[in-house]
């Protein structure tokens, strides 16, 4: 019995310093910033405005564009009289200035100014 | 092509914007003033063929984007730095098929 007694106290203190330390050191180390970094609607994420916003500006700053044409919903091709091509430019210099990129099946599909935002703001990577 | 209102594409129009696609995103990879050659050189390539090229005239658009995709396969390697030689090989091709 004494012994048994003993040897349990003598268990006990070396247990309860290991949780504590291990505890300690696991979710608040440098890993921990990392990880919600990744996380795909984080804080960072950006806002609908944020996204409307330079989603037209990068519409209004292509060369054959009238500045004052652009709205939320422009339908690049009927509204503002661009072709398939100029299209094609639109949507990869909105990938340039979200740092995307925007694979084939999607492109093809986003034409007009809506279509942009909605795909922007919803990409889990758009910065 | 100028006047259309986004119909639904065709499989072969898809290839054409998606060959366009690719050699922008090359251009990226060079340096400002090559981009800025490279990108200009192309645009006005499938601008012009866009308005010459009769649309129903499939072989020859197969046959151009064969050739287009060759040169984007060049344009790729780091080594190469500009568009030169597309200028010589368009001119080439004014008259088209040997």
């Amino acid at each position: 019995m004494a012994l048994r007694a003993a040897i349990l106290r003598h268990v006990r203190v070396p247990v309860k310093t290991l949780t504590l330390t291990g505890r300690k050191s696991q979710p608040w180390g440098p890993n921990g910033a990392s990880l919600r970094f990744l996380s795909s609607h984080g804080d960072d994420h950006l806002s609908k405005d944020e996204v409307i916003e330079r989603v037209l500006s990068v519409i209004k700053s292509f060369p054959k564009v009238d500045p004052s044409q652009v709205t939320p919903d422009v339908h690049f091709q009927k509204d503002l009289g661009l072709d398939s091509l100029d299209n094609v430019e639109i949507v990869m210099a909105l990938e340039e200035e979200f740092k995307l990129e925007i694979p084939d099946k999607e492109a093809d599909k986003i034409d007009s100014s809506n279509l942009a935002i909605e795909y922007i703001y919803n990409h889990p990577m758009a910065g | 092509m100028g006047a259309s209102s986004s119909p639904k594409l065709s499989g072969m129009q898809k290839q054409v914007l998606s060959l366009y696609r690719g050699f922008l995103r090359a251009a990226r990879s060079k340096s400002a003033e090559d981009r800025h050659k490279i990108e200009s050189i192309v645009s006005g390539e499938f601008r012009r063929n866009s308005k010459q090229v009769d649309r129903k005239n499939f072989l020859y658009i197969e046959y151009l984007l064969r050739r287009g995709q060759k040169q984007l396969d060049q344009l790729k390697s780091p080594d190469t730095v500009g568009l030169s030689s597309l200028n010589v090989s368009v001119s080439e091709t004014i008259d088209p098929k040997p």
